[in-house]
């Protein structure tokens, strides 16, 4: 046992930001839906049928699809950016 | 040297348990650290002629920033002695460079990790294990230079399980992975003077691997046969260099080595032989693992051509072939993750 023990906290000094969620939507109706293929074998086929279902069944007006150059990696800043300009509601997406 | 005033010291008051307090904190590996007091980051930064608050890179994928300061926190927590900080640095350095992919490794289900291979004066100096025993346990430079960053991976980078890092098993050689060459015994110039630095370099070479596989051979008499057994262990169903551009280290016992070299091989025959060997028919991958038609097509394989060979290394440059261990007819083959992730090297400041 240690009287008064004084010690540096490993982790103090980083940034400790925050970054808020987006807000969620409630209803998909009308909306734009994105959906991020993270480039793993058959996500393709899954996603297809994924914006199959949110069209028919929940009234998505379109869905766009794009992929990430390497499922390992983080998607470009580009490639982002271009997403959150077209759609309203965005999902990151396994396949695999 | 200037005070960081970001991590200033902290005091408990009353009766503590240091080490239970830093458990309990999951500020470690599960196992106990030595506390960081002011005292001692002083102690271990004493030597070192570089601002504290230098900053060194940003630990995926939280990014919490990393500086010479909290670099050496972490060296300490580990155990290290003030004479290893350049290679804790010189690695935490490395490991961030873009095409090693860090980030990547922090969140994969897979277990690799990067094992720091040393070369130059200083490993020696420090004492660093080439020798028996060399992948640990038992020997503070190697065991500690390796915790540290793989301390500073956890607490910086949050690549802890059930946060960033979806690990299914990670593996014992994320608890460390650091070692040098035994050059006193290996027939063959270092792997850092393979690639063209002096030996007089203080460099460190980086691949993202698995555990070592050990490969027993105390049979052959020639190279031919040596290498084909251990082609033959670098090859396997279920293992991702198969079917990616992935690297891979092998750590062939100086006996090994040497009956290579005594045949007339040089290191750059010896590995690019073991490429050549490591292979395996696409129907010896299909029964199990990880084959995949998609997998076979990307890489520009048809997938019902049952002969076609299947190479686990695809480009020479991405095997690792070193000389280390003891006495002994044994080969240690690593595994490497993917083609995302290219091995890195580079001198290291001393």
């Amino acid at each position: 046992m240690t009287d008064d023990l004084g010690f540096i906290d490993p982790t103090a000094g980083g940034s400790r930001a925050k970054i808020p969620l987006a807000p969620r939507s409630s209803d998909l109706a009308g909306k734009v839906v994105g959906l991020l293929d993270n480039t793993k074998e058959q996500a393709d086929v899954i996603l297809e049928t994924v914006a199959d279902i949110l069209r028919e069944r929940y009234g998505v007006a379109k869905v766009i699809i794009r992929r990430k150059e390497y499922y390992s990696k983080p998607a470009s800043e580009d490639l982002i950016n271009e997403m959150a300009k077209e759609v309203q509601v965005a999902a990151a997406a396994l396949g695999g | 040297m200037r005070a960081s005033g970001a991590s200033k010291e902290i005091k408990l008051g009353g009766k503590v348990d240091e080490f239970e307090f830093f458990l309990e904190k999951d500020w470690s590996d599960g196992l106990p650290v030595v506390t960081p007091t002011e005292a001692r980051v002083r102690w271990m930064l004493q030597d070192l002629q570089r601002d504290p608050d230098e900053p060194v890179g940003n630990i995926p994928p939280a990014g919490e920033p990393a500086t010479v300061r909290t670099v050496a926190i972490h060296a300490l927590m580990a155990g290290c002695k003030p004479e290893y900080l350049p290679v804790v640095l010189g690695g935490v350095k490395l490991i961030l460079r873009e095409e090693f992919n860090m980030g990547g490794v922090q969140c994969t289900m897979h277990g690799v990790a990067p094992l720091m291979i040393v070369n130059g004066p200083y490993a020696d100096k420090i004492g660093l294990r080439g020798g028996n025993g060399c992948f640990g346990p038992g020997f503070r430079a190697n065991a500690t230079i390796g915790r540290a960053i793989r301390l500073v991976l956890l607490n910086l980078g949050g690549g802890i399980p059930g946060l960033a890092s979806a690990t299914v098993f990670a593996s014992p050689i994320r608890y460390t992975a650091c070692l040098t060459e035994h050059m006193a015994r290996s027939p063959w110039e270092s792997l850092a003077v393979s690639r063209g630095y002096a030996p007089e370099d203080d460099v460190i070479t980086c691949a993202m691997v698995e555990s070592p596989r050990l490969h027993f051979d105390d049979v052959s008499t020639e190279p031919e046969r040596l290498l084909t057994g251990i082609g033959d262990a670098m090859t396997a169903p279920g293992s991702w260099n198969m079917w990616f551009k992935s690297d891979m280290v092998v750590a062939m016992s100086p006996q090994h080595a040497v009956l290579c070299a005594n045949a007339g091989l040089s290191r750059d025959d010896a590995r690019r032989r073991l490429c050549e060997l490591a292979v395996r028919p696409q129907a010896s991958l299909k029964r199990g693992g990880n084959w995949r038609s998609e997998r076979a097509r990307a890489m520009g394989i048809d997938p019902d051509d049952d002969e076609a060979p299947i190479h686990a290394v695809k480009d020479p440059d991405r095997l690792h072939l070193i000389v280390a261990g003891g006495v002994g007819p044994i080969t240690a083959v690593c595994h490497g993750w993917n083609d995302s992730s290219r091995a890195v090297h580079g001198k290291y400041e001393v």
